[in-house]
C-alpha cells in the first residue's frame, strides 16, 4: 500500500525544486505528410516494411477465401470480425490455453499512413491476451478508417478504454548480433486486409 | 581529497583489446545511428517536433506535482493500486510485498531500466523468487550474469557465437549454432513457459498520461504484453519524470521514440494500459531515486526530460569504443554519465569525463536535452568538490590558464607544434603523454589556423 509519508516527501520535493511555470506549446502536432489519395499505398508499403502483408479485398468473402487458402482453418481459429465467420475455438476461463491459437482474426479501429500502426482496443480484442499469444495475426481495416499520421490517430481513437494497443507489425526482434528476425514473442505473421 | 577511480577508462582499455569486437560494436550502432537519421529525415517537421516534446516535457516538468497527483488520482479511479518510493530500497520492497500478498513465486520482467537501476533481479532472487527477464535482449545478459549494456540493445556487446554457446548451455541448442532465426525460436519457445507460468508480471514505463490515469509500454518483441495480460498481477514501475499531461501529447513522442532508438517508424506495440482486467489486479509504482534532486538543480533538470530512446549513446564515439559496460551504471553512455553522478556523485565521477564533448549526443536527443553541456557542467561540480582524480584536475586547471589567456593560447600553440616537429617520438610515448595510449598523435600542421587565416585576409585585402 502506499506510504503516506514516501509521497508527501516527494511532493514536497518537487514542490521545492520545479522551475517557474512554462507554458505547454500552443498546438501540438503537424498536419500529415501524406496526401488524402496516397493514404492506402504509403499504409501498404509500411505494413511490408514493418514486417507484414497487405491485401486489398472489397468483400469480407475475399478476405475469408484468402485465409482459408493460407492457413490450416482445422487449427485453433479465433475471428471477432463480423461477417468473417471462420472461428473454431471459444476461449475459455484459463487464459493459458490461449496458447493453441493458431489464427486471430480482428477489426481494426484505425489505421496510421505514415507507420501502418493500427489501433485495436478492448472492444475489438476481447482478451487482452489475444492478438499477442497468437502464432498468426489478421486485421481487417476499412480505408475510410486510415489518417496521416499519429496526432490525427489520437484525435480519433478512444484512449479511456481499458485497454488499447497500436499494433504496427508482426513481434521483431534484432537482438542477436543485430539480425532482424520476424517472430519475437508474439505473433509470427500479421496479415492485414484493406476494405474499401 | 576524496579521488575517482578512472574506472571507466579501465574497462574500457579491456573492452579495447577484443579489436574485431570492437570495431564490430562501433559499426554497429553506427549503422543504428544511420538509421535513424534517415527516419529522421523522413519527416520535415522533424526539427520542430523535438522542440514540441521538449516544451511538452519543460513543462511537465514545471507542475511535476499536479500531474503526478492527477495520474495518482486518475489511476485509482480505474482501479490501478498506486505505490510511491522514495529510493530503490522501497521499490524493491513494494515489490516484493505484493509478491508476499499473493503468495507469488515466479516473475516474468520486460525491460525496465527503472528495476535495473533499482538493482531488483538480486534482491528479489535472494528472497528466493525467480525473476525472467523476457525481453530478448535482456535474457541473453541475464543468463550471463551481466547488467545490459545499452538500454535499448542490451546485449548489443555480444556476437552470435557468444549466444550460441550461451543457448546450448541453457536452452540446449545444437552446439556451434549460431542462425538468429533458430536461436530466436528457440528462446521463444523456452520463454513461453516461463510467460505461461508466471504469477506476476512487471513492466516499465514509457509514458504514464495524467489525464487519462493509464500508461504506456513501447515493444516489439511483445513480451510486455504476453506477460501482463496473462499473469494475474501486473506491476508496473516508473520514474516520475514519465508522466505527461494528455494522451495527444503521445503522438509526438510515440513519433519521435522509435525513430530516435532503431530508426523504425513506430514500436511493433505500442500498448496503453488504463484498467485492470476482469479478475487481474494492476499496481503503478512512482519512484523518485535522485530525481527530485536532479529537478531542484537548474543545470541539470533538464536530463529528466530523457524518453530512454538511447540515440546518444548509438552516436557517441566514447561509448561506441568503449562498450556500455564500461560505464558501471544502469544507464550507460552520455545520458547515463548526466543521471548516474546525481545517484552517487564519488562512485561515478569519472562518467561526465568519458565524452569528447563533440555534441553529437545533443543533436540527435528526441527531446533536445543539453547533454554535452551538462556533461561539461558536471566537471565543473564534480572538480569543485574535489571528486576529481588529481591528473585530470591538473590537465583542467591547465587549460583554465591557456584560455583565459589568448596570448598564452597561442604561444602554446606555436611551441606545441615546434615540440612535435621536433621529438615526435616523446610526444608519442605513453608514459609522458596519456593521451598517446590506443593512438598516434597526429603529425602537427605546420601552421597554426590562427595564422593561416591571418595570412588569407592579408592575401585578400592586399
Ligand atoms: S538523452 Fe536524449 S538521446 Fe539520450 S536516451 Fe535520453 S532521449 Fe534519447
Amino acid at each position: 500500500m502506499a506510504n503516506p509519508t514516501t509521497r508527501e516527501t516527494i511532493l514536497a520535493a518537487i514542490g521545492r525544486g520545479k522551475p517557474d511555470l512554462l507554458p505547454l506549446p500552443e498546438t501540438i502536432g503537424f498536419p500529415p505528410n501524406i496526401s488524402a489519395d496516397n493514404l492506402v499505398d504509403s499504409f501498404m508499403k509500411m505494413v511490408q516494411t514493418n514486417g507484414g502483408q497487405a491485401i486489398r479485398v472489397t468483400s469480407l468473402a475475399e478476405a475469408s477465401a484468402f485465409l482459408s487458402e493460407e492457413y490450416d482453418l482445422t487449427l485453433p481459429i479465433l475471428s471477432r470480425v463480423p461477417g468473417l465467420e471462420i472461428s473454431n475455438f471459444t476461449p475459455q476461463e484459463d487464459l493459458r490455453l490461449l496458447v493453441d491459437l493458431h489464427l486471430v482474426v480482428l477489426q481494426g479501429i484505425v489505421g496510421v499512413a505514415e507507420n501502418a500502426a493500427i489501433w485495436l482496443d478492448e472492444t475489438a480484442i476481447g482478451i487482452r491476451a489475444m492478438p499477442f499469444i497468437t502464432l498468426n495475426l489478421s486485421i481487417v481495416l476499412s480505408e475510410k478508417n486510415l489518417v496521416g499520421n499519429m496526432h490525427e490517430a489520437y484525435r480519433l481513437i478512444d484512449t479511456s478504454t481499458g485497454f488499447g494497443t497500436f499494433i504496427a507489425g508482426p513481434s521483431k526482434t534484432a537482438d542477436i548480433e543485430q539480425s532482424l528476425v520476424i517472430g519475437a514473442h508474439g505473433s509470427k505473421t500479421l496479415t492485414v486486409f484493406l476494405l474499401p | 581529497m576524496d579521488t575517482a577511480s578512472p574506472k571507466h577508462a579501465k574497462a574500457a582499455e579491456a573492452f579495447l583489446r577484443d579489436e574485431e569486437n570492437t570495431d564490430w560494436h562501433n559499426e554497429t550502432l553506427w549503422f543504428v545511428r544511420s538509421k535513424r537519421d534517415r527516419a529522421a529525415q523522413s519527416l520535415p517537421e522533424w526539427e520542430q517536433l523535438r522542440e514540441q516534446a521538449s516544451q511538452i516535457k519543460a513543462h511537465t516538468l514545471s507542475k511535476l506535482d499536479d500531474y503526478l497527483i492527477q495520474l495518482e488520482e486518475n489511476a485509482r479511479q480505474n482501479g490501478i493500486i498506486v505505490h510511491w518510493a522514495a529510493n530503490g530500497d522501497e521499490h524493491n520492497q513494494i515489490v516484493l510485498d505484493i509478491m508476499r500478498k499473493h503468495k507469488a513465486t515466479k516473475i516474468v520482467k520486460s525491460k525496465s531500466m527503472l528495476t535495473e537501476e533499482c538493482h531488483l533481479n538480486p534482491f528479489l532472487i535472494k528472497e528466493g523468487i525467480e525473476v525472467i527477464d523476457t525481453d530478448l535482449g535482456e535474457r541473453i545478459v541475464q543468463l550471463r550474469n551481466e547488467p545490459p549494456s545499452h538500454i535499448v540493445l542490451p546485449a548489443i556487446h555480444l556476437k552470435k557465437k557468444h549466444i550460441g554457446d550461451l543457448f546450448h548451455i541453457h536452452l540446449g541448442t545444437e552446439a556451434g549454432a549460431t542462425d538468429p532465426q533458430y536461436l530466436t525460436e528457440a528462446a521463444r519457445i523456452h520463454l513461453r513457459q516461463k510467460f505461461l507460468l508466471a504469477d506476476v508480471a512487471i513492466t516499465g514505463v514509457n509514458f504514464a498520461i495524467a489525464e487519462t490515469g493509464g500508461f504506456v509500454v513501447c515493444t516489439n518483441e511483445g513480451n510486455a504484453d504476453l506477460g501482463a495480460h496473462l499473469a494475474k498481477v501486473h506491476i508496473a514501475c516508473m520514474g516520475i519524470e514519465k508522466v505527461i499531461p494528455q494522451a495527444e501529447h503521445l503522438g509526438v513522442f510515440l513519433r519521435l521514440l522509435a525513430r530516435s532508438a532503431t530508426g523504425q517508424a513506430v514500436t511493433t506495440y505500442s500498448s496503453h494500459f488504463r484498467k485492470p482486467a476482469p479478475g487481474q489486479e494492476m499496481h503503478l509504482v512512482l519512484v523518485d531515486n535522485g530525481r527530485t534532486r536532479q529537478l531542484a538543480s537548474p543545470d541539470f533538470r533538464n536530463s529528466l526530460k530523457c524518453i530512454r530512446c538511447g540515440a546518444c549513446m548509438n552516436t557517441c564515439p566514447v561509448y561506441r569504443r568503449s562498450g556500455g559496460h564500461s560505464y558501471h551504471t544502469a544507464v550507460a553512455g552520455p545520458i547515463g554519465s548526466i543521471l548516474a553522478p546525481n545517484i552517487d556523485m564519488k562512485e561515478y565521477a569519472d562518467l561526465p569525463f568519458a565524452s569528447t564533448l563533440c555534441g553529437s549526443c545533443t543533436n540527435v536527443c528526441p527531446v533536445k536535452i543539453d547533454i554535452h553541456q551538462q556533461l561539461y557542467k558536471w566537471r565543473q561540480v564534480l572538480g569543485e568538490a574535489g571528486a576529481v582524480e588529481s591528473t585530470k584536475k591538473v590537465g583542467m586547471t591547465g587549460m583554465d590558464v591557456l584560455f583565459s589567456h589568448p596570448w598564452l593560447y597561442r604561444f602554446a600553440g606555436r611551441a606545441g607544434r615546434w615540440f612535435m616537429q621536433k621529438f615526435p617520438s616523446l610526444a608519442n610515448k605513453p608514459s609522458l603523454n596519456p593521451w598517446a595510449i590506443h593512438r598516434d598523435m597526429p603529425k602537427p600542421p605546420e601552421q597554426s589556423f590562427r595564422d593561416w587565416y591571418a595570412q588569407q585576409n592579408q592575401k585578400k585585402n592586399g
